[in-house]
This record gives C-alpha cells, sequence and structure tokens, in this order.
C-alpha cells in the first residue's frame, strides 16, 4: 500500500492541476472510476496511469445503469490472415477529408487516415498520432506531443508540421471544411503551430475543457495529412493509418492491403486485405450479410431490416451505447408554442420507453429533454426522468388557454424510424386535442425549405462525444441550427460556462442546471438516444465500431 | 409514318374498319356494342374486381372494422399476423392492415382518374390540333411530344416532385402532363383519317370555323380511340403512382396509401413480416389487372 | 437510297428532339429547391463555406448562361462535373450506363424468346386454354410493380432457398458467368414484367399474320403448317415485337430505379435519381439526356428493322 501511494503521490507532482482536480474527485468518491477514465482521458493522463489510479485510489465499485462500451460476445481468438469484407453506408459525395459529411464518407476516412486522438465505443480518449496532451492552466491552450517514426503511406514521416498544416488547414474557413462547424469560435487558422518536430501548441479561441475531443475521431474531417497536401485524396487515400489504399471504384467499393510499415505494434490488421463496399439501401445492407456477402457490416437500424440480425443465430450483433438521436423542436417565438405549458404538455405525450421498445428493440437510453445523453460523464443522472402523463398533459393546455387544442404542421424528411415517430406523436396529441398534420419529405426539401422556420419539426442528430455541439448550435440564441428559436440568456451563459469548464465536478454542477432549465422551458424533446448496431459473422470476430460510425478493423479476423 | 408507339397501339386497338360508315353512329349501333360489351367475360371480370375496389374508395371508410388512422395504443400489438380479429395482420405501428388497405382504394382511385383525365383532355386538344392543322404546327409539337416520350416518367416524376413537394395535386399534374404526349399521339394518328373523310370537307365547305371542325364533327367520332387511350393510360397511371409513392413521392403519411405501405414495410420482409407488404401489393395488382381486363373488353367490342 | 434519305430525316428530327428534351430537363431541374451549395455540403456546414461553394459553382448566375454553359460542354463533348463526386460526369456516367445496359439486354435476352414463344403458342390455340392461360398469366405478372417482384424474388430464391445473391452488383473483376449470376434476379423481375407485354404483341401479330390471304395461300398450296408458321407467320408476329422492345427501351434505362434500390445496383436510373435529391445538376441534366439519345437510337434501330422486315411500308413516305 505504501508503495502505491507512494507512486500516486509521484504521479500527483508531476500532473497539473487540472489532473490534480480529477484525482480528488476520484478519491472523494465524487465520480465514478469509469468516469474518472473517461474524462481522464481528455486532460490527457494514460490509460495506463489511470487505471492504475483509479485502482489505487477508486472508491467502490461502479453502480452504472448503462452498459459500459460495446458488448462482444463471439467466443474464440480470431486468426490472421483472411480477406476481410465489410459493407458500409455508400458516401454521399466526393471522398475529400475538408468535405466529407456523412458516415459512408467518414467510416473511409478512418481507414487509412489517422487522427491525433481515437474516440473509442465508451467514449474514452486512446492516443494515436499525439502520444499525450496536456492544457495549461485555464484550457486556452493545448500542447500535444506528436509520436515519431510514424510514416505516411508514400514514406514520408510524420511531423509536427503536417499536424499543426492539417489543424490549420480545417479550421480556415477559405476552405469551406465540413470540421468548421466543430472549429468555428474554437481554433482559428494559424491556431496550431509546431514548437518543434514532435510538439504542437495549439492557442484557442477561448478556453475549451474538451478540445482534444475535437481533434479526436470523432471531428472525423480531421484526419492528419502530409503539409505537402494539395488535394484529390480519392487518388492516393493517403494517411498513416494501417490500411493502404489497393483500388477505390466510386460508388462500388475500396480495397485495401495491410500496411506493412505500420507504426502501433498492438494493432497490426489481422487480415491480409480488407474490402469495404457500399451499400446505399438499408435493406440491401442487411441482405447483403444475411447472404453472406459480407463478413461485417458496419452499421444498420432495427426498423430498416434489422430486426432479423437480431434474431439470426449465425450474426453476432455490436451495440454502442451513443449519443446519437432525434430532436422534436417546438418554435417557442411563435405560437401554438409560445407558452412553455404548451410545450412541457407536448413532451409529456410520449411513453419513451415503449417508443425505445417498440422503435428501438429496447437498443436506446431514455431521452430527457436536454443534449445530457446518459453515456455523457458530464451528465447530472440525479435530475428526475420525464415520464408520460396525458392528463398533466391536458391540465396544462388547459391553464395556457389552449384546452380546446389546435392545430400544427410537422414537418421532417423520411430517415428510419423518423416517419412512426412522426405518426406516434401524431395519434397521442390527438388525445389531447392537438391535430398535426405531417410533411414528411426528403433531407434536401426539408433542410433548405422547413428545417430552421417550422413550428414543430424532427431533426436527426448523428454521434458526438462530448454534448458541445448539441448545447451550442441549436440552442444558444445566436445558433445556427436553432430551430425552436430558442433565446434564453441564462441558458447562453451557463453554456458558455460549461464549455469553459476544464474539471468534471463544475461540468457537471452546470449540466445540472442545465438539464433543469430545459427541462422546464423544454424547446425541443430528445425523446432517446440510441445506440449504434453493427454486425459480424459468427465466424468473424473483433469488429472495434465507434458511436460516430467508424470502424476499426485491425483486430477483425476469423475464428478457426 | 408512324413510330414504333402508333404502332404498337393500333396493332392492339385498331380503329373501326369502315371510316365512311362509322360516320353517323346511330343509336341502335351503340346499343349493339353496349350489349356486345355486357356479354364479354374479360369485360364482366374486369368490371366486377373495379366495382370492389370503387365500393371500397366510397364506402370504405364508414365500413371498415378499425380506424386506418390507428390510435396510440395500437403499438402493443404490433406485427401480428393474419388472424381472425385482423384479416390482413397489423403492421409496424399496431394498425389494422385490412383496413389501411381498403381505405387506401379512394386515394389511388382519385389520383389515378383525376391524372388520366387531365392526360387525355390535354392529349386529346394536342392530338386534335395537330392532326387537323398538320404543317409546322404538328411537327412541332410532335417533336416536343417526342421529348416528353424519351424520358423515363419516373425521372420526370422525381424531379417535379422533389421540386414541388409531394402531393396529391402534384401527382395528378405531373403524370396527366406526362400522358397527354402519349394520348396525343394516338388521337392524332385517328384525326389524321378522320380528316380526309366527306363529312370533313361538307364542313369546310360550309365556312365553319376550325375549332367547330375539330371539336364539333372530328371529335365524336374519335371517341372510340379516345376511351381506349384512356382506359390503358388509367392502368399506367396506378402503376406509376404505386411506384412513385414507393420512391416517397406519393400521398404523405399516415395515409392508408398502398405503395406508401409497401415502402414502408418491404424492408422488414427479411424478418418474416411479409403480410404487411404482400396485401397492398395485391391490391395493386388486381385494380391493375382489373382496368386492363375492362379495356381488353372494350378494345374488343370496337374491333367488330 | 431510300434508307440514306430515311435515316438522314430520322437524324435531323432526333437532334431536334434531342435539344427540345435539354430544354425541357433543364426548365424541370430548376424546379428543384434552392441552395445547391447547401446540398452537397449538407445541412449542418459552415454557412460561409456555402456560400463559397455556390459561388465557385456558378449557381447564382442566370438560368440561360447556366443552359448555355451546359449545352455548349455537351455539344462538345464536356458532359461537365458532378456537382456532389467533383468528378467529370462521365466517369460515372458511363460505368452506370454499361450497368444498366448489361441488365437490360440480360433481360432481353430471356423475355424476347420466351415472349414471343408464348405468343404464337396463344395464337396458335386462339380462345382455348392455353391461349387464357398465357394471355391473363401474362397480364396478371405485368399488373405486378417490378418492386414488389423484387422483394418476393429475393425471399424466395436469396434468403429461403438460398440459391442466388441478394445483391445485384458483382464484385469487381468477376468472370461473366459470374456477373449473371448476380444480374439473374432483377432480370427475372423485368422478364415478368415485360413477358404479358411482348406476348400480348406476340399474339396480336400472330393472329392476323394467320388470317391473312398469304397464309391461307401458303396452307391451300400444301405447305405444312409448321413451315408456314416458320417462313411468314413467324416474321409478322416480330415486327409488333420490335415496336415493343423498342418503346421499352428508356423504361428498362432510365426507369429502373425501384429495382436498383432494392438490388443495391448502380444502374442509371438511381444515378439520376439521386442526382435530383442531391441537386447535382450537371449529373442529372446530362444522363437524363444521355438516356435520352439511348432511347432515340432504340426506336430509330427498330424503325429500321421493322421497314427492312416489313416491305410494304415505304421508308421516305409523307406522315402517315
Amino acid at each position: 500500500m505504501d508503495d502505491t501511494q507512494r507512486r500516486v503521490d509521484e504521479l500527483r507532482k508531476t500532473s497539473s492541476e487540472l489532473e490534480n482536480h480529477l484525482i480528488d474527485e476520484l478519491v472523494a468518491g465524487k465520480i465514478s472510476r469509469r468516469d474518472f477514465i473517461r474524462r481522464g482521458t481528455v486532460v490527457g493522463l494514460s490509460l495506463s496511469s489511470l487505471s492504475f489510479i483509479a485502482a489505487a485510489c477508486g472508491g467502490g465499485d461502479d453502480e452504472e445503469a448503462a452498459p459500459t462500451g460495446a458488448t462482444d460476445t463471439t467466443e474464440g481468438a480470431p486468426q490472421p490472415g483472411g480477406a476481410l469484407r465489410t459493407g458500409i453506408i455508400a458516401p454521399a459525395g466526393a471522398l475529400d477529408p475538408l468535405i466529407v459529411a456523412d458516415e459512408g464518407g467518414l467510416a473511409v476516412l478512418g481507414q487509412s487516415g489517422e487522427y491525433l486522438t481515437w474516440s473509442n465505443d465508451a467514449l474514452e480518449l486512446e492516443p494515436r498520432l499525439a502520444e499525450s496532451w496536456t492544457p495549461n492552466e485555464d484550457g486556452s491552450v493545448w500542447t500535444f506531443a506528436i509520436r515519431q517514426g510514424v510514416t505516411f503511406h508514400d514514406g514520408a514521416p510524420l511531423t509536427a508540421e503536417d499536424v499543426a498544416a492539417t489543424l490549420n488547414l480545417h479550421a480556415d474557413p477559405a476552405n469551406k471544411g465540413n470540421a468548421l462547424s466543430a472549429f468555428g469560435g474554437v481554433l482559428s487558422p494559424g491556431g496550431a503551430t509546431a514548437v518543434d518536430e514532435a510538439t504542437v501548441e495549439v492557442t484557442l479561441d477561448a478556453p475549451n475543457g474538451n478540445f482534444p475531443y475535437l481533434v479526436s475521431s470523432d471531428n472525423y474531417n480531421v484526419i492528419i495529412l502530409p503539409a505537402t497536401y494539395d488535394g484529390n485524396w480519392e487518388s492516393t487515400f493517403i494517411g498513416t493509418g494501417p490500411w493502404v489504399l489497393d483500388t477505390f471504384t466510386p460508388q462500388q467499393g475500396v480495397t485495401y492491403t495491410k500496411n506493412a510499415e505500420y507504426w502501433d505494434p498492438d494493432r497490426q490488421p489481422l487480415a491480409d486485405t480488407s474490402e469495404l463496399r457500399f451499400y446505399a439501401e438499408d435493406q440491401a445492407r442487411v441482405l447483403a450479410i444475411q447472404g453472406g456477402e459480407v463478413d461485417v457490416l458496419s452499421q444498420f437500424q432495427v426498423v430498416a431490416g434489422g430486426e432479423a440480425l437480431l434474431q439470426d443465430a449465425n450474426i453476432t450483433v455490436i451495440e454502442v451505447p451513443a449519443s446519437q438521436h432525434r430532436q422534436i423542436h417546438l418554435r417557442t417565438d411563435q405560437e401554438p408554442f409560445t407558452d412553455k405549458r404548451v410545450r412541457q404538455a407536448m413532451a409529456l405525450l410520449l411513453d419513451r420507453p415503449a417508443l425505445i421498445d417498440g422503435l428501438f428493440q429496447g437498443k436506446a437510453d431514455l431521452g430527457n429533454d436536454s443534449p445530457f445523453a446518459p453515456v455523457f460523464p458530464s451528465t447530472d443522472t440525479s435530475v428526475a426522468q420525464r415520464a408520460v402523463d396525458v392528463e398533466q398533459a391536458r391540465q396544462l393546455l388547459a391553464d395556457a388557454g389552449k384546452g380546446d387544442g389546435f392545430k400544427v404542421q410537422l414537418s421532417t424528411w423520411d430517415n428510419y424510424e423518423i416517419p412512426q415517430l412522426a405518426q406516434l406523436l401524431q395519434s397521442a396529441a390527438q388525445e389531447i386535442g392537438v391535430e398535426i398534420t405531417l410533411n414528411v419529405t426528403d433531407a434536401g426539401t426539408y433542410y433548405s425549405d422547413f428545417w430552421l422556420n417550422s413550428p414543430l419539426g424532427i431533426t436527426d442528430y448523428g454521434h458526438r462525444g462530448v454534448p458541445n455541439v448539441f448545447l451550442t448550435a441549436p440552442l444558444e440564441s445566436k445558433g445556427v441550427w436553432n430551430a425552436a428559436h430558442f433565446a434564453n440568456s441564462t441558458y447562453d451563459g451557463l453554456v458558455a460556462d460549461y464549455v469553459a469548464a476544464v474539471d468534471l465536478e463544475s461540468q457537471r454542477t452546470i449540466a445540472k442546471q442545465l438539464q433543469e432549465l430545459l427541462l422546464d422551458e423544454t424547446p425541443i424533446i430528445f425523446p432517446y438516444f440510441y445506440y449504434h448496431l453493427s454486425a459480424e459473422q459468427s465466424t468473424v470476430t473483433g469488429i472495434l465500431p465507434t458511436g460516430m460510425g467508424h470502424i476499426d478493423l485491425t483486430k477483425t479476423g476469423f475464428t478457426g | 409514318m408512324s413510330t414504333p408507339e402508333e404502332q404498337v397501339v393500333l396493332a392492339e386497338h385498331p380503329l373501326p374498319e369502315a371510316p365512311g360508315e362509322e360516320h353517323e353512329e346511330t343509336r341502335v349501333a351503340r346499343r349493339e356494342r353496349l350489349r356486345l360489351l355486357l356479354r364479354s367475360k374479360t369485360f364482366l371480370s374486369g368490371a366486377l374486381i373495379f366495382g370492389v375496389f370503387v365500393f371500397c374508395a366510397v364506402f370504405g371508410p364508414a365500413v371498415v372494422p378499425y380506424d386506418p388512422l390507428g390510435s396510440p395504443t395500437d403499438i402493443l400489438n404490433k406485427l401480428e399476423s393474419p388472424s381472425s380479429s385482423h384479416l390482413f395482420g397489423t403492421d409496424q405501428l399496431g394498425r389494422d392492415i385490412f383496413s389501411r388497405v381498403v381505405v387506401g382504394a379512394r386515394d389511388i382511385l382519385t389520383v389515378a382518374f383525376a391524372a388520366t383525365l387531365l392526360g387525355t383532355v390535354l392529349g386529346a386538344a394536342i392530338g386534335l390540333v395537330t392532326g387537323y392543322f398538320r404543317g409546322i404546327v404538328d411537327d412541332v409539337l410532335m417533336r416536343i411530344v417526342d421529348a416528353f416520350l424519351a424520358i423515363p416518367i419516373v425521372i420526370l416524376g422525381t424531379v417535379a416532385l422533389v421540386g414541388l413537394g409531394p402531393s396529391k395535386g402534384t401527382l395528378i399534374a405531373v403524370i396527366g402532363i406526362v400522358f397527354a404526349p402519349i394520348i396525343a399521339r394516338t388521337v392524332r394518328a385517328a384525326v389524321l383519317s378522320e380528316r380526309e373523310l366527306e363529312y370533313v370537307q361538307a364542313a369546310k365547305l360550309r365556312n365553319e370555323r376550325a375549332p367547330y371542325i375539330m371539336f364539333a364533327e372530328i371529335l365524336p367520332n374519335v371517341t372510340a380511340p379516345i376511351l381506349v387511350e384512356f382506359t390503358v393510360r388509367l392502368g399506367y397511371a396506378i402503376f406509376a403512382i404505386a411506384t412513385l409513392s414507393f420512391l416517397g413521392f406519393g400521398v404523405q403519411p399516415p395515409a392508408p396509401d398502398w405503395g406508401l405501405q409497401i415502402k414502408e414495410n418491404y424492408i422488414i420482409i427479411n424478418s418474416g413480416y411479409w403480410w404487411p407488404t404482400l396485401f397492398p401489393a395485391l391490391a395493386i395488382a388486381s385494380l391493375v389487372i382489373s382496368v386492363n381486363l375492362i379495356t381488353d373488353g372494350i378494345a374488343r367490342t370496337f374491333e367488330r | 437510297m431510300a434508307i440514306a434519305q430515311f435515316l438522314l430525316r430520322r437524324l435531323g428530327l432526333a437532334i431536334i428532339t434531342l435539344f427540345l428534351l435539354s430544354v425541357i430537363i433543364f426548365v424541370a431541374a430548376q424546379l428543384l429547391p434552392g441552395d445547391v451549395g447547401r446540398a452537397i455540403l449538407g445541412p449542418f456546414a459552415d454557412q460561409r463555406a456555402v456560400d463559397q461553394l455556390n459561388e465557385e459553382l456558378g449557381t447564382d448566375r442566370s438560368i440561360f448562361v447556366q443552359y448555355g454553359d451546359w449545352i455548349g460542354g455537351v455539344v462538345t463533348g464536356d458532359l461537365g462535373e458532378s456537382y456532389a463526386f467533383r468528378r467529370p460526369v462521365e466517369e460515372l456516367l458511363w460505368p452506370a450506363l454499361r450497368a444498366s445496359a448489361k441488365l437490360a439486354l440480360l433481360a432481353f435476352v430471356i423475355v424476347v424468346p420466351i415472349g414471343i414463344v408464348g405468343g404464337v403458342a396463344a395464337a396458335l390455340k386462339e380462345g382455348r386454354f392455353r391461349d387464357r392461360f398465357i394471355s391473363i398469366g401474362g397480364l396478371s405478372a405485368t399488373a405486378i410493380p417490378e418492386f414488389v417482384w423484387a422483394v418476393l424474388m429475393i425471399m424466395i430464391f436469396g434468403l429461403w432457398l438460398d440459391i442466388l445473391p441478394v445483391t445485384a452488383q458483382a464484385p469487381r473483376g468477376a468472370g461473366f458467368f459470374t456477373q449473371v449470376e448476380y444480374l439473374l434476379l432483377p432480370a427475372l423481375c423485368l422478364v415478368f414484367v415485360l413477358f404479358g407485354y411482348i406476348a400480348r404483341m406476340a399474339r396480336a401479330g400472330t393472329i392476323e399474320a394467320l388470317d391473312a390471304d398469304y397464309t391461307r395461300t401458303a396452307v391451300l398450296k400444301g405447305l405444312p403448317r409448321r413451315t408456314v408458321i416458320r417462313r411468314h407467320v413467324l416474321r409478322n408476329s416480330l415486327l409488333p415485337t420490335i415496336a415493343v422492345v423498342a418503346t421499352q427501351v428508356g423504361y428498362l434505362f432510365g426507369g429502373l430505379v425501384a429495382i436498383e434500390f432494392i438490388f443495391n445496383y448502380n444502374g442509371i436510373g438511381q444515378l439520376i435519381y439521386r442526382a435530383a435529391l442531391q441537386q447535382d445538376f450537371p449529373l442529372l441534366l446530362s444522363a437524363t439526356l444521355v438516356i435520352g439519345v439511348v432511347y432515340l437510337v432504340a426506336t430509330l434501330v427498330a424503325d429500321l428493322l421493322y421497314s427492312l422486315l416489313n416491305p410494304r411500308i415505304r421508308l421516305a413516305s409523307s406522315e402517315s
């Protein structure tokens, strides 16, 4: 014990104030071991140190309701060799790291490209091209130690210059990058500088406690490219990753061979070759694995033919709890939803457990009308969960002077279970006299014509490792995705505090206030946060999917 | 020279044999034709099935056992297989499929009818004008017709419906406009033979104005091919509407549109739920077949 | 000489039609909702990025300028660059066209012989059971939408019996027979849909030929029935069939969106469909134009064949 304690003290001495604060919280029992590890990786502590400290200082067992990370119950160890075939969603556009904005495209980026950090299925940050990272006192400058001995597929060595150049490339508005939505207000071009061969210093526009997430696989555009990169990624798929481009057939798929010079001894690809096959349609994707045309399916949905996979004895399903969700927005600046009691009434109409059961076969977490998904460590789980209560809904409507009900149009687009969700809301609303007419179109029409000005709508949001983006863009007064036209200065202030907060305890305290504020105001209904589901044949094991849609195939192989 | 399309139509439904004698369709001749029609087994079987659907369209909502739009508690009975309480089973939201299929007849019949009517009216007008005037007007209009024929209806439909938003009105307009050129072709061919006949020359000598000649003299004598075209196109319209609904451009949920039902439910067939897809599909098939049988029956009587 | 005159005339008409087609589709495409830059970069992209992209693509120019640009390019062989995929339209178009052609060809090769045989067989026993069966069977099959057939076929042959692949896209480098194996299910769906139509045409043609004078003469002259059928009747039943096949070409290329979806096949139908949804104008416009060309070529060839087979039609005739 003494020895251990001494080691812990030594670690503490070399740790920053931030890291020590985190350890204090763990010792005081304010955070669970799991959250400690998760949060610790963000602020730059290595996983091994974290596990050591957690074992030494950690309190009792975790009592978490939500499952930790993915569950893979395949028996048998994977054998090396073989040709792996994985079905993914077809990329929707050009494979240019700057502009990729869909799940198919990002999965491709993540095969041959690599990030500074990797946000895994448990939302922990694993070091990749960055060996370690530390913030300064207030989190406005982050320093990354860049791994040495790494080469790009063309043989050129990876240096800090390349990293800085990549970050600045994505942060520059002139390049029209998709990552601007994450870097906007956080990082400006030139903010990243190579201090020496192996160190990059990133100076942010404002303190940000979650910055390492923004250079992780979560911000999927930011694969590290050579400083000399000048476009046309599709011709080389250049990167430092474990898979090297063999052939690329647009609209059909990509084949890779394994990278013989890959830097990570623990993640040398098992299979000899890997093929990603593009499937534009969900049913085709599901049928492909059922029919044996692919060995792995990177993503599927229960409502889109996935139910058969859940019941198929030859298929193993991997669940990753994630933060992907739907936002049912209610315009706060327009009738009929100006009175918050009316908005609360709408929220009370939904029987969320039944929804999760019916739409996802239980593969989702309950949403409590705020972006704080159960998977986030900063979520305050003590806040009471809203449940269905039609009587109260009726009462609230009457109190707000709308006892006779009203008519409203709901706009959305045809995506997975969204039309069903809309219809279920519609039929539930009938019970309190609210008549909803549905306007279900396609993505293009919804986003250009209805999204930001409809009184009632449903929008799909993909997974993120931290709730920052969900808190700012859809809900801040100046938020660019603020379909609910929510303008609440208290809220804005709290969010600014949250974003700047570097330690978990403060984040959680602020989260509690935010959650309660949003439950009261209810500009948006968050009914659920659904899991990311992947599948593999029973003869295959070792896939490592993430909630984002990445799939790490290095440890994937055929059993026996 | 007639194009393949025209050949097809004319081969299937040839014009009456003796043009001169057809000028005066006496009431006796019409009654004779009707009697023939009612004796045709094809026509009768088609009319019977079609009649069932018309009944569903008109009285459906009143006679179905369940509310086709469902109620919130339905989801507890989702995806039940066909049984005595639910003849066609229930769908993903627990709604009774039998009720939805029956009530769904209304939308598809109204849209199909309206679209075909629109197309026929437009097409007949174009056909009359081009057939009668010929020359430049004919050339230009026929080239435009050719251009429309070269674009598959699904593509035009997709572009129009993405642009204008899916709604019954847009569907009717799109299909009607796409059908007009095809119908115009047939009508034009018929008018071309008619215009050489005596009664037309006589009218010209009387100094009747062109519109009068076209609509009062020629039109009544080309009703046969127009009628046949109408029924042929009705079948195609139903088909086209189902396909466009399947692609997501049809009526909005939760409407019990057959194409929409197939679209929503075919994706779970691989999980063993065949009934939510099968019954709307059978409905589409039998409706189209019935229309085709009616068309066949009518065409055959005109062949005599 | 008549043939040359005929061809020239048809070519001239075709060009006019194509021009009109380009105008129609361009005007129709203007219906598509707003923002091209937004459609490509997605709803969550930064507005500055969207504005820049729009400026780069030139979507704010007048539609006359845009049309002129596009058509000018097409005439000189440049079909433009896809907005969504950032590569020349040709690179996306030709593979898709080839794919559609393969499927269409396979479907034709199966359905035309079967349809003709069925139609002739029905006609030879007109009014009897065989005729009824083939006619009504064909009719029923045609009435079932092709996407319904697709789902049924996949369930039966792909999953339950597990003897055919469930998607149509064969792996890269697959040989001829493998490709046929993958294309068999979607081709069968098309066969079901087209069989009734072709059989009906063949049947009508056969009946007419059987009734014709020259047939009766041949029979009276003592020629065996089989020879009569082979020599005279078959040729006439082919005529309407050619006509039908030509009109279906447009459908078989651009109208198969639903089947291409279900079978995950990269044909030209779904290429155009997605281009419409993504407002990828260069791809949408050029691809539709190409389908128009295919259709016009098909009808031209059909007309030629028709005239060759039926000497009674004069080639360079006046309007009918």
